[in-house]
């Protein structure tokens, strides 16, 4: 496997250092080959500078992408919003030389060449297509049969298609792959696919951010789901700590939300206190206790006792 | 193409459209939110009156509607054009422009939260790009200065 660096991005490190923790748990416990390096700057964060300043939008990327580009290797990224918009400048660059030339010119002043040869990709897919499918499962240690999981993709992580290239952008399976390896049912329901509506809350228009989660929220809460499962920090945001807002005016949803990082991590053995899950906003003790329940009812197997038993003829 | 530009005939069809309707969240689920008309008016040159309208930041840049858009284009562009412009009016949100400021300040929108980390057992922050950012940043002004647009 080619060495990767990780783009830790600037939400993660800012506000939820225990997102870092758990995809660095799950990353050590598979011996990904990943590199902390050093140079890497915000994305940039295209709801913010591409709005204001496309060129800025672009040349910031362009560098980011330069740094892995030159130590030849790949990047992988917990954030959706930082990939897709390292995606989206690598794949406007590769297909215009001309601008290509114009953003290297302002990066040869201090020594950087954008080459657009590093693989960019999403941590999710990233487990999806290069640990694989198989090699999780067999690292699990305590799947999570019998649990009933929403997903929630996060926008970026599939869109746009063009520059990602990873998933269906419209009807996406690999996450819900992961998740059924991990042993659980990812729940269909009618508004799994909405955009999560955090994007309101950096334009001053909190009260309409929270309509937009409140819709996902109450369905799931009458979906009675066990959790809603995600892999970006934006997504996060929205729906743990605006849920846990929503919560002390008093509309109590109750829906656990867990970081896919968190929930591999579980599977593979490590506590909650561990993964930083109890430095979350939302109470995730009712899908703790769910989980403690499913596993001390599942019965467990005797093929293999059988197999192994005297008598055969 | 470093600068932003609106494909002005392909808008035209935009306007029309509305393949993304059923699918955009802004559309679906923020009452008054219509870009078909914010496009149209664009088309016929009577943006202006959107400039200072809330509505221009309720796209949630998704990108469903360029998925959707049998011209692969996606009223999103429109939208991100629009928005540009009132920036550069002073129109736009107060958080965009502490952001921003953050941005242009140390090329980042927050700094590692130290304490948590040590908490946490997280290894040193790698060291920050930023000074470098700024000196290519520095140097697009300068080219912009030269009037190359």
């Amino acid at each position: 496997m080619k060495e990767f660096a990780v783009f830790w991005g600037c939400t993660i490190q800012t506000r939820f250092p225990f997102l870092e923790k758990s995809t660095r748990i799950v990353l050590d416990e598979f011996n990904l080959p990943y590199k902390d390096i050093d140079g890497f700057t915000c994305c940039p964060e295209k709801s913010l500078v591409n709005n204001v300043d496309h060129a800025s939008f672009v040349v910031t990327a362009a560098r980011n992408v330069a740094l892995v580009d030159e130590l030849d290797y790949d990047l992988v990224s917990p954030c959706t919003g930082c990939v897709s918009n390292l995606a989206t400048v690598k794949g406007e660059l590769c297909s215009n030389p001309k601008e290509k030339a114009e953003v290297n010119e302002l990066l040869k002043g201090v020594g950087r060449e954008f080459k657009g040869t590093a693989k960019l990709q999403h941590l999710v897919p990233f487990f999806h297509d290069t640990v694989g499918v198989f090699a999780i499962k067999q690292k699990i240690k305590k799947d999570f049969a019998g649990m009933r999981i929403a997903l929630h993709y996060g926008c970026h992580m599939i869109r746009p298609s063009h520059a990602l290239r990873n998933d269906d952008p419209i009807a996406p399976v690999k996450f819900d792959n992961l998740i059924a390896a991990l042993g659980a049912v990812s729940v269909q329901f009618p508004t799994k696919m909405m955009c999560c509506g955090q994007g309101l809350d950096r334009v001053d228009q909190h009260d309409l951010a929270l309509q937009l989660a409140r819709v996902k929220l109450k369905e799931l809460k009458a979906l009675e789901v066990d959790a809603l499962v995600l892999c970006c920090p934006s997504c996060f945001l929205q729906f743990d700590n605006n849920q846990y807002l929503m919560e002390k005016e008093g509309e109590k949803l109750g829906v656990p939300v867990i970081y896919f990082t968190e929930l591999l991590g579980l599977a593979l053995g490590h506590t909650p206190e561990e993964l930083g899950i109890t430095a979350h906003r939302v109470d995730c003790a009712p899908f703790l206790k769910k989980w403690a329940e499913c596993s001390g009812q599942a019965a467990a197997s005797t093929m293999d006792d059988e197999l192994n038993a005297q008598g055969a003829l | 193409m470093l600068e932003l530009n609106l494909n002005m005939k392909l808008l035209e069809m935009c306007s029309k459209c509305g393949a993304c309707y059923s699918i955009c969240p802004s559309c679906t689920h923020l009452p008054g939110y219509d870009p078909r008309q914010v496009v149209a008016d664009i088309v016929q040159g009577k943006f202006e009156k959107w400039l200072s309208s809330s509505s221009i930041w309720q796209c949630l840049e998704c990108h469903y509607c360029l998925e959707m858009c049998y011209q692969h284009y996606g009223f999103e562009n429109a939208m991100t054009a629009l928005r540009t412009i009132a920036t550069k009016r002073g129109l736009n949100p107060p958080q965009v422009k502490r952001g921003w400021d953050m941005f242009a300040k140390t090329g980042k929108l927050g700094e590692p939260a130290l304490p948590a980390r040590k908490k946490f057992g997280l290894p040193e922050p790698s060291k920050s790009g930023g000074e470098e950012l700024k000196k290519v940043l520095d140097a697009l002004k300068d080219r912009r200065g030269k009037g190359h647009h």
